[in-house]
């Protein structure tokens, strides 16, 4: 990972310095990519139960990683356009964050809150999920075969 | 003496110095240019034509409930008409108001460099802004849309045409209208940004940089961050309604309150892109009319980014009777009390700044001092309604109408025509004349309170938004409130033929009409192509009053109402000079 | 204002570079070269930024989804091919790489170098969408569509797998949604790289002025990270 800029030795000279990485090491980045697919592909097959979503998960953010960092050039650039992506990551862990709040939890206090209604019949409609008060009484017959997932916590 | 531009920069040797960017003639010099100043000016142009149109529906759906029951127009006509109030008012109005209009006339100026950092990606914002306007025209010539500007789910998406419960309305048409605006929004965003980091002046360090430009970096992000979750909402929210997607439409087995979570997350930060931009026009305005350095200048600044990111923090307080989980709606009270204090920062620190200021009086001082006095009653009105309790009884009542519109008319609005009044001699060239702006601003004023005090009233004692009809205890408080939209369109009607009659006849306005230190009075008006003869170097603050040169204060300074009372130069600015820093 | 009745007095110090003196490619209104490149990465990434909070609806709404029924989610991802998906990542991966290589080119001013990675670049993204092709078809034939369109035809699914809920459509609304919107940046990718591809035939590009050309590829590398998330969600787990 030869820098280039031997010719210009400080920044005030306004030329452009960008960092430049060398080609066996874009291969050898390239290559972790691959690996890393291949292991996420090869876990698919075995059955971690809950944890298959975090390993998943942890595997491709391992990969992005390594895609922005090199690949994109953010280890060597400007830190506030690191700043940028990681405050971007921050806002979209605020949406993520807030709403499961909500939608993890909905009708745990109160649970008329939480029954989806057929705006013309007045039943409960389908794709609702089990509300945790009523959850032996509710009739969401009209979904049928397991889409009535139990809210769970 | 320390003046700004005492360093000479560059010279254009290829730009006449004293040709103004106005000087070239022809349609295609405007439609092809890649000059922020004429692209802010055709933004202007574009958002005055909305505020007008905004307004007209407005001021039908105020006619319309003059009576109990029918007064002008149908019910669903009525619900086309607000929705579509909704619609033009925050999409096509508001939103570029300030920013894409005066803030890409002004901010590159203020910063002290020839243009945006990207020229043309600003008029492409341009033109995608106009591309959205016209599918928003084509959807009103299909009769509109009648679902609120909020296209809630699932009476939006679900469309009787697939054997749906929904609106039979043009709703496709209008969410791409507002899908493709974003866009526009994003560029300005992202082009603002850029701008801000890295083509200021020499000198210009970000303790430098006047509070407008800190509005607008701050409203930058906001658009940057939160109008693509907008996109992405309409989008599916298109989908939604074209295939049935089934992800907020419970009949399909959706949820709908999914969509208000996904509307919110860019539709309250959105509420800051509106008024963050009209504090920065308020913060300059205060500055330069009470002649010192605003009070807690850091202070403010940083206010306005901790409204962009609190911005964030607190969209579920729309959602407080939505069904939402009641953890959530805890959290999201608790939350919304905190964008009390930024707001609270800021209004302390202009009511500061204007404490032993030399204040004067002039038609933009009155409108950003309407815009402290409404906007801290807007401001004060939301935190009732972020109260879990207070708001499910206030929840979608004429409370809630007249606490945004204080905050959006009684600030942004008031922000934005008072940023007029003050930049209309810089980019015009022209004056207007101070007597009929300050009649105007009078009739907006009253108008403005009688409309919505009335409305607090009758929203406080249960009198439901958008409802087409009332019970006949609400019919004095929506007829004085009707009466009062009428003053207040007659305001706004005097103040557009005082600046037409400015543009006709006005009188050429000097360099520095205001006697302001900041560094877009310093260049001739209107300002070159290039927006200064030379490349500015800055060696003081935009505020720094007590080191400003007499001759970049008072060059033709007088006083527009009485001619001869302050003369050419006034003698010192001393008052200036006590300033402390606070 | 005092400096411009010092205007003829002794300027031209130090800057007379500027603008219209410069290189032709640096636009008039920057300083500077390095003026320009910063300001369009930081830019280009807030570009990103936006681009991401664009996705992220999506994937929140396959969060909400995936956590409320996750058992439809499981038997729903069997219908998608492994096989074909990962074989899309790996043709993303190496366009990625390709687009990096491109980049590292340009800097270095080898221009047929630059033409020939932006060209493999191109060649992977119509790949990637052609397999794409042959799934989406695969799951018309099934009846695997979004919301309203979901009938599957037992005939066409796969064999073994777990049967299906009666809302699995909501599974193909996002799944159609996510890859439908991550296809057509796909499509302007291929419009933007072929685009300076042309421009670096033209011998636009050198090495001291390269970027377009790592705005491009950068905005490759964002179509190839929403990959990286979008792959294993949808056929994995």
């Amino acid at each position: 990972m030869a820098t280039q800029t031997p010719a210009h030795p400080h920044k005030d000279d306004g030329a452009v310095h960008a960092h430049i990485s060398s080609t066996p090491f874009y291969v050898a980045i390239f290559l972790a990519l691959i690996a890393l697919t291949v292991l996420t592909v090869g876990q698919s097959y075995v059955d971690l139960g809950r944890m298959n979503l975090i390993v998943v998960i942890l595997i491709a953010t391992t990969k992005a990683s390594l895609v922005v960092s090199f690949f994109m050039h953010l280890r060597y650039d400007n830190k506030f356009n690191a700043l940028i992506f990681i405050s971007c990551i921050f806002f979209i862990g605020v949406f993520f964050a807030y709403t499961l709040n909500d939608t993890e939890r909905r009708g745990e206090l109160d649970g008329d809150q939480n029954v989806k209604i057929l705006p013309k019949t007045g039943e409960d409609a389908p794709g609702g999920f089990v509300p945790p008060a009523a959850a032996s009484g509710g009739e969401h017959g009209a979904a049928p075969a397991g889409s009535a997932a139990p809210a769970h916590h | 003496m320390a003046a700004i531009t005492t360093t000479p920069g560059a010279h254009h040797d290829d730009v006449d110095p004293n040709a103004s960017f106005l000087e070239k003639k022809g349609l295609m010099s405007w439609l092809v240019t890649l000059d922020h100043k004429r692209i802010g000016i055709m933004y202007l142009i574009s958002v005055a034509i909305a505020f007008l149109l905004g307004g007209i529906f407005a001021l039908l759906v105020r006619a319309e409930l003059f009576t109990q029951g029918k007064t002008l127009m149908d019910a669903d006509t009525y619900n086309k008409m607000f929705s579509l109030h909704g619609v033009v008012m925050v999409f096509l109005f508001i939103i570029p108001s300030i920013p894409a209009a005066m803030g890409n006339i002004i901010l590159p100026i203020q910063l002290g460099t020839k243009d945006v950092a990207f020229p043309r990606l600003n008029l492409l914002s341009l033109y995608v802004y106009w591309f959205g306007a016209i599918f928003g025209l084509y959807s009103m010539i299909n009769g509109g849309v009648d679902t609120g500007w909020t296209f809630y789910t699932p009476y939006s998406s679900s469309d009787p045409a697939h054997g749906g419960v929904g609106t039979a309305t043009s709703v496709i048409p209008m969410t791409l209208a507002a899908f493709i605006m974003g866009f526009s929004s994003i560029l300005t965003g992202v082009n603002f940004i850029a701008t801000v980091h890295k083509m200021r002046a020499p000198g210009l360090t970000w303790r430098r940089l006047t509070l407008f430009t800190w509005a607008l970096y701050a409203t930058s992000i906001i658009q940057v961050l939160a109008t693509p979750v907008l996109a992405i909402t309409l989008l599916l929210l298109t989908m939604e309604r074209f295939l049935g997607l089934g992800i907020f439409d419970p009949r399909l087995g959706g949820d709908p309150v999914l969509y208000q979570h996904f509307f919110w997350f860019y539709s309250h930060p959105a509420v800051y892109i509106m008024i963050v931009p009209g504090m920065g026009v308020v913060s300059d305005i205060l500055a330069t009319f009470s002649r010192r350095e605003p009070v807690g200048y850091m202070a403010i600044a940083a206010s306005s980014l901790g409204l962009a990111l609190l911005g964030f923090l607190v969209w579920g307080h729309h959602l407080f009777v939505a069904g939402m989980s009641e953890y959530a709606t805890m959290v999201f009270s608790a939350l919304t009390f905190l964008v009390a204090i930024p707001s609270g920062v800021k209004v302390f620190n202009w009511v500061a700044t204007l404490y032993k200021g030399s204040i004067s009086l002039q038609s933009p001082m009155l409108w950003a001092l309407s815009f402290i006095f409404l906007f801290t009653i807007g401001g004060l009105t939301g935190l009732f309604l972020g109260m879990l309790a207070v708001d499910v009884h206030l929840h979608d009542t004429y409370f809630v109408v007249a606490h945004f519109h204080y905050v959006m008319v009684g600030g942004t609005v008031m922000g934005f025509v008072g940023g007029l009044h003050y930049w209309w001699p810089k980019f015009t060239g022209k004056m207007y004349e101070e007597g009929w702006a300050r009649v105007g601003w009078f009739f907006v004023f009253i108008g403005f309170n009688v409309t919505f005090i009335a409305q607090f009233i009758m929203g406080s004692r249960g009198m439901p938004r958008r409802y087409y009809d009332y019970l006949p205890q609400y019919e004095i408080f929506h007829q004085v409130s009707t009466i009062g939209s009428w003053i207040l369109g007659f305001g706004f009607l005097v103040i557009g033929v005082m600046f037409i009659r400015s543009l006709m006849n006005g009188k050429p306005a000097s360099r520095n009409p205001w006697g302001s230190a900041a560094l877009e009075w310093q260049t001739p008006t209107p300002p070159p192509t290039f927006n200064f003869v030379k490349d500015p170097v800055l060696t003081r603050g935009q505020y720094d009053y007590q080191l400003a040169t007499d001759d970049e204060l008072y060059e033709g300074f007088d006083d527009p109402l009485f001619p001869g009372l302050r003369g050419g130069k006034a003698p010192a600015k001393k008052a200036a000079a006590e300033g402390d820093h606070g | 204002m005092s400096s411009e009745a010092t205007a003829t007095a002794g300027e031209h110090a130090h800057g007379d570079e500027h603008g219209h003196h410069g290189p032709k490619w640096l636009a008039h209104h920057f300083d500077t070269p390095a003026q320009q490149f910063d300001a369009a990465k930081l830019g280009m990434w807030v570009f990103l930024a936006q681009e991401l909070l664009f996705f992220s609806g999506l994937f929140v709404a396959y969060g909400v989804y995936r956590s409320w029924y996750p058992e439809m989610f499981v038997a729903a991802s069997h219908q998608l091919d492994k096989i074909m998906g990962g074989t899309n990542t790996i043709v993303l991966l190496f366009s990625s790489f390709t687009a990096a290589m491109a980049v590292r080119s340009s800097q270095l001013g080898n221009r047929k170098a630059t033409g020939n990675y932006i060209l493999i670049t191109i060649v992977c993204a119509c790949l990637f969408l052609v397999i794409k092709y042959f799934e989406y078809s695969h799951k018309f034939h099934a009846g695997l569509l979004p919301g309203r369109f979901f009938h599957p035809h037992p005939e066409h699914l796969v064999a073994g797998a777990p049967p299906l809920p009666a809302n699995t459509g909501s599974f193909f609304s996002i799944y159609f949604m996510m890859t439908g919107v991550h296809g057509v940046h796909v499509i302007i990718g291929i419009g933007v790289l072929i685009w300076i591809w042309i421009r670096n035939n033209r011998g636009e590009f050198s090495k001291e002025f390269f970027t377009p050309v790592d705005i491009v590829a950068l905005y490759w590398h964002l179509v190839d990270l929403v990959w990286i998330y979008l792959f294993p969600l949808l056929y994995l787990v």
